[in-house]
C-alpha cells in the first residue's frame, strides 16, 4: 500500500500533538462520543473540537452526529497507511514462506 | 546469541512445512531452486550471485515481465550452518564489503520436526526513512507507544 506524502504528513501532524495521540489511544478502546472524550482533559470545548477536526482531517478518525451526540471513531485504514511498510514486509515474506512450502513439498504430493 | 525482537521493525514467520529438512534447505541455498520461489508469480527472479558460505554474495535480479531485469537484491551470507540455520544481511556486499544503503538483516532457522520441518524467519529492518522523519518532526516516546498500541487495534479483525 503506497500514500501519498503529502497524506503521511497531515497523518504525522496530526500525531504530533499529545492531547491528539491521548484521544487516538482512548479511541483505540472503541467508538467515544466527544463529550465523554473530553472529560480528561482540562481544555474548553472549542479548543477540545480543534483536535477533533485535526484528527478527522487526517483520516485518522470519522465522527458521526446522531441528535446531539457526536461520535468518534478509528479509522483503520488510515492506520494502515503509517503502519504499512512493516506489513507490507510481512505480506512480502508471508508470500515467500507460502511459495517456499508450496516448492519443497510440490514432490511428494 | 542474545537478540531482542523489536514489533516496530522486526517480523517473524514461523511455519510447519512438510518437506524434509535437506529439501528446505537445499531451496535456500541453491540459487536454481531459489529463484523459483523467491518472488511472486508473474515476476521472475535470477540469482545473479549466490553463493551460500559466509561472505558469500545474495544478489538478485527481478523481471516483472520476463524480458527486462532490474536488481532486487545486493546482500552477503553472514552465518551459513548446513541444514540448520542461516544469516544474511544487505548492510554488506559479498565478500563483507560494506554496502551503501542497508534494509535487512534476515536469519532463517530450521529445526526437525515430526513429518517435516519448522521453519522461522526473523527479519530485522532498519526503517532509516521513517526513523529519520520522526526525528524531523520532533517525535519521542509517545509516538512508537500510540503506534503499538493502535497496530494491536488495527491488527484485530474489524468488521
Amino acid at each position: 500500500m503506497h500514500a501519498g506524502t503529502e497524506q503521511l504528513d497531515g497523518i504525522f501532524q496530526a500525531l504530533a500533538d499529545p492531547t491528539r495521540r491521548a484521544i487516538l489511544t482512548r479511541l483505540g478502546g472503541g467508538p467515544t462520543a466527544v463529550g465523554e472524550l473530553a472529560k480528561p482533559f482540562d481544555m474548553a470545548l472549542p479548543s477540545f473540537m480543534k483536535h477533533i477536526a485535526a484528527l478527522e482531517q487526517s483520516g485518522l478518525i470519522r465522527t458521526a452526529k446522531s441528535g446531539r451526540v457526536r461520535t468518534c471513531t478509528l479509522e483503520p485504514s488510515t492506520f494502515a497507511l503509517v503502519d504499512g511498510w512493516l506489513n507490507a514486509q510481512r505480506r512480502i515474506w508471508t508470500g515467500r514462506t507460502d511459495r517456499l512450502e508450496a516448492f519443497v513439498t510440490k514432490d511428494s504430493k | 546469541m542474545n537478540r531482542s525482537f523489536d514489533p516496530e521493525r522486526d517480523l517473524s514467520i514461523e511455519r510447519f512445512i512438510r518437506a524434509p529438512r535437506a529439501a528446505v534447505w537445499n531451496a535456500w541455498t541453491n540459487p536454481r531452486q531459489f529463484e523459483q520461489w523467491w518472488v511472486p508469480e508473474p515476476a521472475r527472479c535470477r540469482a545473479v550471485r549466490f553463493e551460500a558460505i559466509p561472505g558469500g554474495p545474495l544478489v538478485t535480479e527481478i523481471s516483472e515481465d520476463g524480458a527486462a531485469f532490474a536488481p532486487h537484491m545486493d546482500a552477503c551470507f553472514l552465518i551459513v550452518e548446513p541444514q540448520r540455520r542461516l544469516i544474511f544481511t544487505d548492510a554488506l556486499l559479498g565478500g563483507f564489503r560494506p554496502a551503501p544503503s542497508s534494509f535487512i538483516t534476515a536469519e532463517i532457522t530450521l529445526d526437525e520436526a515430526e513429518g517435516g520441518t519448522q521453519y522461522t524467519a526473523h527479519v530485522m529492518h532498519s526503517d532509516r526513512a521513517t526513523r529519520d522523519k520522526h526525528a524531523e518532526l520532533g517525535f519521542h516516546d509517545g509516538w512508537g507507544t500510540v503506534i503499538g498500541q493502535l497496530a494491536k487495534f488495527v491488527e484485530a479483525p474489524t468488521s
